[in-house]
């Protein structure tokens, strides 16, 4: 490798620099400048963090780990296992939805219990009279306990009895103050071998939703019963509180328009009070249904006449039963990854962040030492 | 170490001066960096106390000053003229190849990107240690030797430099690896 002669370079450099004659004046004029602003003594705090650049590194390090772990463990908290988030004011834990298969010896007179999980939510059950109540929701404050119920139940009736049932089905749903929501029925022939069934499906009130459950069995003789209840208390909340800054928002720019005086300033906050209002009826919407949903509890009923087998599932075998609990965890594990992938992004890019405006500013702060 | 301006600029103010013209390529520029420098360095002396050395200290500030003068002053404004004219050398000195070789270095040495010409001018015109020049642009001492590698390399292959046959012998050398 060619490389030019230190000392040619170091004459050149010489030769180049001694070309002019340094001002005798300027040295003069500086001191007059630095007695004119003469600063007070500069206070060793800048120094001394630059000067022991370990010290300022441990604790970007430090800071860059906080933000790590809690950008991990945060959105993690909120996803996992905590489908249906806490009530505020200190309600009572997550509890997700839960579904219970009833034995079929005590299907008549069953009171079925709709806690979302036992032990999970602290006594969140639908009483013998149907009432949805919560030990703790007189404490929650804000909101009473937001339950969403549903179930389904497949009776057995004799042959020529789906009709009588249909109707005593839909006369129990008018008198607990609910509705029949659709109904599907298939006629059978009077032939031996045909059947008649269909399938109803009844809205009542969360609270009359357990004893119709119960009164429902009396129509037939059920052959399944399963009834699930979720707790959507903090989705509701957290909707109604989104809602509730929105709107807040909203009647902010609401007095900025009133003082806004150029066509410009107007347009940008009439565009910002449309975006405003379309956010505030999407999530109006949606609390709409969610409320729709805890008002009514909605009951399947299939009904068939005794000897027909409509929705009989076959029981797997062992093999079957083992692929298939493979399948589900290979497909459990990949939704794990995915779940994972948001938040590890979320690190990487706050990790880079971080360690940007860290390098700028210890680069600059090298700049200010001096 | 020096404790009062006055000294400071007696000491340093006329090396600092070239220097910072080598480094900009402009006396006018070179003299407001220098003075930004005295000021700023007198108004942090405190942080000179817990230096090593009042040298690479002081270069550091005005190197810094070049730094900052290259990034955001001489790109916004029209090109200052220099007014030093290498000519003059020939009045002290009679060698007009001297003169050229000079002019080829100033100009190779304006080719330069502004690390690299940093670490020659405070290597070979004032004469710091590749230690001080560490301390002075705030890096590591392998980077310094990397950069006067690459520094002296380019140069030596810089077309004013190489163009000139008579003259690229006596001031290259061939250096194995």
């Amino acid at each position: 490798m060619t490389m030019i002669d230190e000392d040619v370079l170091i004459n050149a450099l010489n030769d180049v620099a001694d070309t002019f004659v340094v001002s005798s004046e300027a040295p003069d004029r500086i001191v007059a400048e630095a007695a004119a602003n003469e600063p007070p003594r500069r206070s060793h705090h800048v120094p001394t963090v630059i000067s022991q650049p370990s010290r300022g590194r441990a604790y970007l390090v430090a800071a860059a780990l906080v933000a790590v772990i809690a950008s991990i463990s945060v959105p993690l908290f909120r996803s996992e296992g905590n489908p249906n988030r806490a009530v505020v004011h200190g309600g009572p834990p997550p509890f997700g939805t839960s579904a219970q298969k009833l034995p079929l010896g005590g299907l008549k007179g069953y009171s079925a219990p709709l806690a979302p999980r036992p032990g999970s939510q602290k006594g969140a059950t639908i009483t013998a009279s149907g009432a949805a109540t919560t030990s703790r929701g007189a404490t929650s404050g804000v909101t009473s306990q937001k339950i969403e119920s549903n179930g389904s139940i497949a009776l057995a009736v004799d042959k020529g009895h789906v009709g009588a049932a249909f109707s005593s089905l839909n006369k129990l749903a008018t008198s607990d103050g609910g509705f029949v929501a659709s109904t599907q029925a298939n006629a059978g022939s009077p032939r031996p071998d045909t059947f008649s069934y269909g399938t109803i499906v009844l809205e009542v009130p969360q609270r009359n939703f357990a004893r119709l459950v119960a009164q429902a069995q009396r129509v037939g003789r059920p052959t399944s019963v399963s009834t699930s209840s979720n707790n959507v208390t903090a989705q509701y909340v957290d909707l109604q509180a989104h809602i509730s800054a929105l709107v807040a928002s909203r009647r902010q720019y609401l007095v900025i328009m009133t003082k806004a005086t150029t066509i410009d300033g107007i347009l940008a906050v009439q565009s910002q009070l449309d975006a405003l209002q379309s956010q505030i009826e999407q999530l109006q919407g949606q609390l709409n249904v969610l409320s729709h949903e805890t008002t009514y509890g909605a009951l399947t009923i299939t009904v068939s006449e005794v000897g027909h087998h409509a929705h009989k599932a076959s029981p797997l075998s062992g093999f079957a039963r083992a692929w298939h609990d493979s399948v589900k965890g290979f497909f459990a594990g990949f939704e794990w990854l995915l779940r994972l992938a948001g938040p590890a992004l979320f690190a990487v890019l706050t990790v880079g962040g971080l360690w940007g405006l860290a390098r700028y500013v210890r680069r600059a702060l090298r700049r200010r030492r001096i | 170490m020096p404790d009062d301006l006055q000294v400071w600029l007696a000491e340093c103010y006329p090396q600092s001066v070239r220097t910072a013209y080598l480094i900009l390529g402009n006396r006018l520029d070179a003299e407001d960096a220098v003075q930004e420098s005295f000021l700023r360095a007198w108004k942090f002396r405190d942080s000179l106390s817990r230096e090593s050395s009042f040298k690479p200290w002081l270069y550091r500030v005005v190197v810094n000053t070049c730094n900052s003068k290259l990034r955001h002053d001489i790109p916004r404004r029209e090109g200052r003229v220099n007014d030093v004219n290498l000519v003059d050398i020939a009045t002290n000195d009679d060698l007009p190849g001297r003169v050229a070789l000079s002019n080829d270095v100033m100009c190779a040495l304006r080719d330069l990107p502004v690390h690299l010409r940093v670490v020659v001018v405070l290597r070979y015109y004032a004469d710091l240690s590749e230690r001080d020049i560490a301390i002075a642009i705030a890096r590591k001492q392998g980077t310094v030797k990397s950069r006067l590698n690459e520094a002296r390399t380019r140069l030596a292959l810089h077309p004013a430099l190489r163009t000139d046959a008579s003259r690229v012998p006596a001031t290259s050398k061939e250096v194995n690896g």
